[in-house]
């Protein structure tokens, strides 16, 4: 059968997988809304996601309408309404089992960059808009996943600027060592074409997974860095039909978020 | 307190002692009826230079009339806490006004990171949460908070913050100070007069950024009798006493949505994104600030009722907003 899904539908449907029902996450802006949104749907009906502006508990309203994460339809049928103070404070208290966020670019210890390029803070050679909450959530959530498409120049050896603290340079406790809470960091990247996890000894991005017809040798071609090979890797399933249909029927019609591929 | 780093980035601070002064000379415990203009209340509060923070955000319940009348004052050199800041900041910067940004998140488009990027606004890095917290600090009276995001980053070497061996602990922790903004900008749903402020639905920091703010201008979507607020104290979100201004400003929030009585206009985020997108901000500023002498004006004739009809009739989830 030849498949028609977009990267973003594949990416999207891979990491709504991972979240758990009665669970606990922190949901970023744009990509992962559509993610939590999609668990929703599919087996995770009771996933309380939590906003950096305080929204708690929420069942979104579809279609998804981009810019609209604060109003009436994404906020719908909370279960608190917060500020952002408070729910800062619940994750770093521990009480956040997932965080989901996008990312410009991440190392090889999972360490993300969304501030600039180039070698001299002062003088960027491109500037990005900043941490936002990502920061906040890298350091307090117990499971971080990253979602991001397949791109290989935003997989780096290292980052020119952690905004959100990864691994840091991967030495055992680098994290705790730093005054990070404990136990906490990267857990799994989700790609377009793969699955990443982080080797226990090392901290070094791992290749767990890869979608249904592709290599690994394939996947890591053109990664700027060169992540580990888990000794099994499994494959993963492409978006199911019903997964798909969730997605363009329910969720974005509009087809602004899953509509995208790969430059 | 052994200090174990300090960020290098610059950063507004007040005394807490100086600060409290404030609280008690320039805050009026007197009901009074604080209501005017927008033009008497950025003319009366903002002054060039003047560190600017926000609430909630251009999509949702944001200020936007007031950002558009300070660019239409023309008040210049200003510092912007960019906690949640998407649209304004960026007017801000196009215009060339704000020559500073403390970054939680900044821009909606590349105006900003433009700017960065040829060193025609300098920035100090935050995260949205620290940010948030120091306004908590200033809310509070305090010199700082104690925070364990940050550690580790490069985010903290380029923020005002420090990290110290935590006493209790032995670990290490980061302190970020306090700030008290110059104008504090609060679009909420309901004031009385007084400025007793009612917001609903969820919110970045409504009641610290009023706490912590000098001066704070309110703008309200709709005026409410003083007996309502006595009536349902549970809905208060700020007190009057911290407020300096109410400015009576339907559809205040616009482009953005005030939940429960408006949507946000796509139309004119559509408008704003292709300008923006190919560096014509001025030329959108000239159409939605400096060619009309007022928010009213605006509405009126750059918009019209029928697009604000529009996005009221788009407003059918009401529950939670009254």
């Amino acid at each position: 059968m030849t498949r028609d899904d977009t990267d973003a539908e594949v990416m999207i449907t891979l990491c709504a997988r991972l979240l758990e029902d009665q669970k606990i996450a922190f949901i970023g802006f744009g990509m992962p809304q559509v993610v939590a949104m999609l668990a929703q749907r599919l087996h995770a009906p009771q996933l309380v996601q939590v906003f950096e502006f305080g929204a708690i508990g929420p069942m979104p309203l579809t279609p998804f309408i981009r810019n609209t994460m604060g109003g009436s339809a994404n906020c719908y049928r909370s279960l608190a309404w917060t500020n952002m103070n408070t729910i800062f404070a619940q994750a770093q208290l521990g009480l956040v089992d997932y965080g989901v966020l996008g990312a410009t670019q991440v190392d090889l210890y999972g360490n993300v960059n969304s501030t600039m390029l180039g070698e001299d803070y002062a003088r960027p050679k491109r500037r990005f808009p900043g941490s936002g909450g990502a920061n906040e959530v890298t350091s307090y959530c117990w499971k971080t996943i990253i979602v991001m498409m397949h791109e290989g120049r935003r997989f780096v050896p290292r980052v020119d600027f952690i905004t959100s603290p990864g691994y840091l340079d991967g030495t055992p406790g680098a994290r705790e060592r730093a005054g990070l809470p404990a136990d906490t960091g990267p857990w799994r990247v989700v790609t377009s074409k793969a699955l990443f996890g982080f080797d226990d000894a090392t901290k070094k991005l791992t290749l767990t997974g890869v979608l249904e017809g592709l290599t690994p040798e394939a996947v890591l071609e053109g990664m700027e860095m060169k992540p580990l090979i888990a000794e099994r890797v499994e494959v993963l399933a492409p978006p199911t039909s019903e997964e798909l249909r969730i997605l363009r029927e329910e969720i974005d019609p509009a087809r602004a978020i899953t509509g995208r591929s790969a430059k | 307190m052994n200090v174990l780093e300090s960020g290098v980035g610059e950063f507004r601070f007040t005394d807490p002692d100086e600060l409290r002064a404030w609280m008690r000379d320039e805050k009026r415990r007197e009901f009074v009826d604080k209501t005017i203009t927008e033009q008497e209340a950025v003319g009366r509060f903002v002054k060039d230079g003047d560190y600017i923070s926000f609430d909630f955000s251009s999509f949702t319940r944001g200020p936007l009339s007031l950002i558009r009348e300070i660019i239409r004052q023309r008040k210049r050199d200003l510092w912007y806490s960019a906690k949640f800041t998407l649209m304004e900041s960026t007017l801000l910067v196009g215009a060339g006004l704000c020559s500073r940004i403390d970054v939680g998140f900044m821009g909606l488009g590349e105006t900003l990171n433009r700017a960065v990027e040829a060193g025609a606004v300098k920035v100090t890095e935050w995260t949205n949460g620290t940010l948030t917290l120091r306004h908590l600090a200033g809310a509070m009276g305090l010199p700082f908070l104690p925070t364990r995001a940050l550690l580790g980053s490069d985010t903290l070497k380029y923020s005002g913050a420090k990290v110290v061996e935590d006493p209790y602990t032995g670990r290490p922790i980061a302190l970020v100070p306090a700030v008290s903004p110059d104008v504090g900008l609060v679009h909420v749903h309901q004031a009385d007069v007084y400025g007793n402020a009612r917001c609903f639905g969820p919110g970045v920091s409504p009641l610290e950024t009023a706490t912590a703010s000098k001066r704070v201008i309110i703008s309200t979507d709709e005026i409410i009798d003083h007996e309502e607020i006595r009536k349902d104290p549970g809905r208060t979100t700020i007190p009057y006493y911290l407020v300096d201004a109410v400015v009576f400003a339907p559809f205040g929030a616009y482009p953005g949505g005030t939940p429960g009585l408006y949507e946000i206009d796509y139309e004119h985020y559509a408008e704003y994104n292709a300008l923006e997108g190919q560096g014509k901000i001025t030329e959108y500023l000239e159409k939605y600030v400096w060619s009309v002498a007022s928010h009213e004006e605006m509405l009126e004739k750059r918009v019209g009722l029928a697009r604000l009809n529009a996005m009221k009739r788009r407003a059918t989830i009401k529950e939670g907003y009254r």
